[in-house]
């Protein structure tokens, strides 16, 4: 009897999303902090394309586990989504994409509760992006069915490309200063200045 | 009225603040942001402390006396 290949397809197309949103995500981080576009993006904009590609991207990964359960060609159980080592199919590289699901879940919660575990904590944590993001690189070139396929080479080439890159920029260049109202005359002292803590 | 404090020491020079609320915030030689008045009845500076991923802004809201 032929097997179904709906979740099969599925799972090869969501996972193959997620790393594009993934990329997405780290790309407009490090446009939020560069500013290569000077003043033509709004901080405000591109901090909830960010957050908004994360979301997807982790919606997208949630399928992507979703889609391998259901499907009969690699036999994935439960267990395998969540524990690193549990899946019977290509056991480290899909260990390597259950670490990354994790992290980058726990990475994208954190921002909400980041008052709660101190801005500090949640910056360090942000940091893990960059392991998520080789995690997942790997995962897909080693456990990744196209991966040898001419487009899927071009794609993660041209996400580890991309990611290179803006990091180096991000490195490299002083970051424009917003516009602000600081050139103009200050308000009339109508009201009392409260002092600033300082560390 | 909104009482605005800035934590300075969390501050990493994003600037959304000082986009939304220019008025009210500026950035600062050093990429800092600074309050140009510590009170304030404009409700954008609601959506600034908001705006603010390194979660440097607190606002207070205060009755008018």
């Amino acid at each position: 009897m032929k097997t179904d290949p709906t979740f099969w397809l599925l799972a090869r197309a969501s996972g193959m999303t997620a790393y594009v949103l993934l990329t997405a995500s780290i790309l407009a981080g490090l446009v939020l902090k560069s500013r290569p576009f000077g003043r033509a993006l709004k901080v405000s904009s591109v901090t909830d394309v960010h957050r908004f590609l994360s979301l997807l991207g982790l919606g997208m990964l949630a399928l992507h586990g979703v889609s391998l359960m259901l499907d009969q060609t690699v036999k994935m159980p439960l267990a395998g989504l969540f524990v690193p080592g549990a899946s019977p199919y290509r056991p480290t590289s899909v260990s390597l994409g259950v670490l990354t699901a994790e992290l980058m879940a726990l990475i994208v919660v954190s921002f909400s509760i980041r008052k709660r575990i101190g801005v500090r904590n949640w910056r360090r944590l942000h940091w893990a992006t960059y392991a998520v993001f080789v995690m997942g690189t790997l995962h897909g070139l080693l456990a990744g069915t196209d991966s040898s396929q001419p487009w899927a080479k071009a794609l993660y080439l041209g996400a580890v490309g991309a990611v290179v890159f803006a990091t180096s920029w991000r490195a490299l260049t002083r970051p424009t200063r917003p516009a602000t109202a600081a050139r103009r005359p200050a308000p009339a002292p109508t009201t009392t200045p409260v002092p600033e803590r300082s560390a | 009225m909104y009482e605005i404090v800035i934590d300075r020491s969390l501050c990493s020079g994003f600037g959304a603040c000082a986009e939304l609320a220019p008025e009210i915030f500026d950035v600062d030689d050093a990429g800092l942001v600074s309050i140009r008045v510590g009170q304030s009845e404009d409700p954008s500076v609601l959506d600034a402390a908001s705006a603010c991923p390194m979660a440097a802004i607190t606002v207070h809201e205060r009755q008018a006396a």
